[in-house]
């Protein structure tokens, strides 16, 4: 469209030497010796994972290595599908999620002021070519990048199912406080395959038992924004 | 005499009949498209304002800077860019860009565009890893921005066509599929967590359906002016910002996991036609 056919040509001579002389050298850029046609898809998507130097080797705010958080764990590995699990991975996952929760002896609300602040908070846990500096700042809960909790607040996502006046419409019962505790701390035992992270679960401690007491006060606390809408 | 090409194109390009699948387009006349096929996408149509911003999309400036780059006689074994194959034979750009991920017989596997154009870079020209023309991979100053926006536009309205002839072809792009859906990281997210549903939104910004080849096309097309950046954006750099956000490990530029992932994408949007630049928020 824009090209210059007079060089062109003779620039296409000169290339295919120099490319030809530029595959001795390896440079990084030749094949690997791994005949990738030969694995599965999922071998192969570990395998690139894993084998290809393709990710940074830094320590992880959580503890441990980019091995540790790119490795799944089985919950990751059952919900790795598209769409909805079928019955039985459904199963599998809420009976996997439960056997690893353990409810605390009492549960309380905590401040919604600092629930309202941890949900609004999109800090925490980013990797790579910056990462966020868990001792300058508390990481958040991400919460409002999928969930409506206070539109006055912030733009907030759609991804999960809006919370507005959730605790309005629920109360705060016992029951209620145990159910929303174990929501956010391994969502699948509710939710199996959820797109919603582990809290605090065997995998994942993103967030204290009291940063959640503080983002249930801010669903269920009567004098919450939330419930106030 | 590069500029009054630019302007000239497009015009001549707009007063053809409907464009098919194989033919140059305005990047801005194949967005007006998509729009008008699709009046209840929420993500095509999120933001007047860039809707409007198109004909004068800032990433249409570094189509001459990447011209002037690609064919001036440079690095330390002075030669220009017109001896690199980029699928189509060498120097040939028309319809590359839409191409690839693809499979070159000189390097022995499957590459992806800025893969490709940093080998051209460093055997043609003979920079190396340091040298900023290489290393500088983001932003409008960068060369390799720069280039990427020059070599694209000449794909612009032609339909993704990923070529899966070669075994390696296929075989990238079923496992770039597999880590599109892979669950991982500190959160447990795969791309389908965002990009699994119509309609839906990230705080403010409405996310593209993968499965929506017309909202996926604009998704993938890369380069584009990112309103919120003000700068433009490579395909390589959603992809580190998209796994950024997603908690995974920091990935990095050049490696196989990127082309992967591209391979599997650009197939997710084959037949639909790239908008190229594009502009989004």
């Amino acid at each position: 469209m824009f090209k210059k056919n007079a060089v062109a040509a003779g620039m296409a001579a000169f290339a295919s030497v120099a490319l030809t002389a530029g595959c001795a050298v390896a440079d990084g850029s030749k094949g690997s010796d791994v005949d990738i046609t030969a694995m599965s898809a999922e071998e192969l998507a570990e395998h690139l994972i894993f084998e290809t130097d393709s990710f940074r080797d830094q320590e992880m705010q959580e503890g441990g290595t980019w091995r540790d958080r790119m490795t799944q764990d089985e919950l990751q590995k059952a919900c790795s599908m598209e769409g909805d699990p079928d019955g039985e991975t459904a199963g599998r996952v809420v009976a996997m999620a439960r056997a690893s929760y353990e409810a605390p002896e009492s549960i309380e609300l905590g401040d919604w002021r600092k629930g309202a602040e941890l949900a609004d908070s999109g800090y925490g846990y980013r990797q790579g070519h910056r990462t966020d500096d868990h001792s300058q700042r508390e990481a958040g809960g991400n919460c409002y990048n999928c969930h409506v909790f206070d539109p006055r607040v912030s733009d907030q996502g759609t991804i999960g199912p809006s919370l507005q006046n959730y605790g309005a419409n629920r109360g705060t019962s016992e029951a209620v406080l145990r159910y929303v505790h174990e929501v956010i701390s391994n969502p699948h035992q509710y939710f199996p395959c959820t797109q919603m992270p582990r809290f605090n679960s065997d995998r994942h401690q993103l967030l204290s038992d009291e940063q959640i007491s503080h983002i249930m006060a801010y669903l269920l606390d009567p004098e919450s924004p939330v419930n106030n809408q | 005499m590069f500029k009054k090409a630019l302007l000239a194109l497009p015009v001549a390009m707009a007063v053809g009949a409907a464009a098919q699948a194989g033919e140059w387009q305005d990047p801005n006349d194949v967005l007006q498209n998509l729009l008008q096929n699709n009046p209840d996408s929420a993500y095509l149509h999120q933001s007047e304002m860039n809707i409007m911003m198109m004909p004068d999309n800032p990433a249409l400036w570094l189509i001459d800077e990447g011209e002037e780059l690609f064919y001036a006689e440079r690095g330390p074994n002075n030669v220009s860019l017109e001896g690199c194959d980029f699928g189509k034979g060498p120097g040939e750009l028309e319809g590359a860009y839409v191409e690839l991920p693809r499979y070159f017989e000189d390097t022995g596997k499957v590459m992806d565009f800025e893969m490709r154009l940093v080998h051209c870079m460093k055997e043609l020209q003979g920079f190396t890893s340091d040298d900023p023309a290489v290393a500088r991979r983001h932003g409008n100053g960068s060369d390799i921005m720069q280039l990427t926006t020059y070599i694209a536009h000449q794909s612009s309205g032609m339909a993704w066509n990923p070529p899966l002839d070669h075994p390696e072809e296929q075989a990238m792009r079923d496992a770039g599929e597999v880590l599109f859906f892979r669950r991982g990281g500190a959160m447990d997210f795969n791309c389908a967590s965002c990009h699994g549903d119509s309609g839906k939104q990230i705080r403010a910004s409405v996310l593209p359906e993968m499965r929506n080849g017309q909202e996926w096309t604009k998704a993938v097309s890369w380069p584009a002016h990112r309103a919120g950046h003000d700068n433009v954006r490579s395909q390589n750099h959603r992809i580190r910002g998209c796994v950024w956000q997603m908690r995974h490990a920091g990935i990095k530029a050049d490696t196989p996991v990127n082309t992967a992932l591209i391979s599997f994408w650009n197939d997710a949007a084959r037949g639909e036609p790239a908008v190229l630049p594009d502009l989004k928020r």
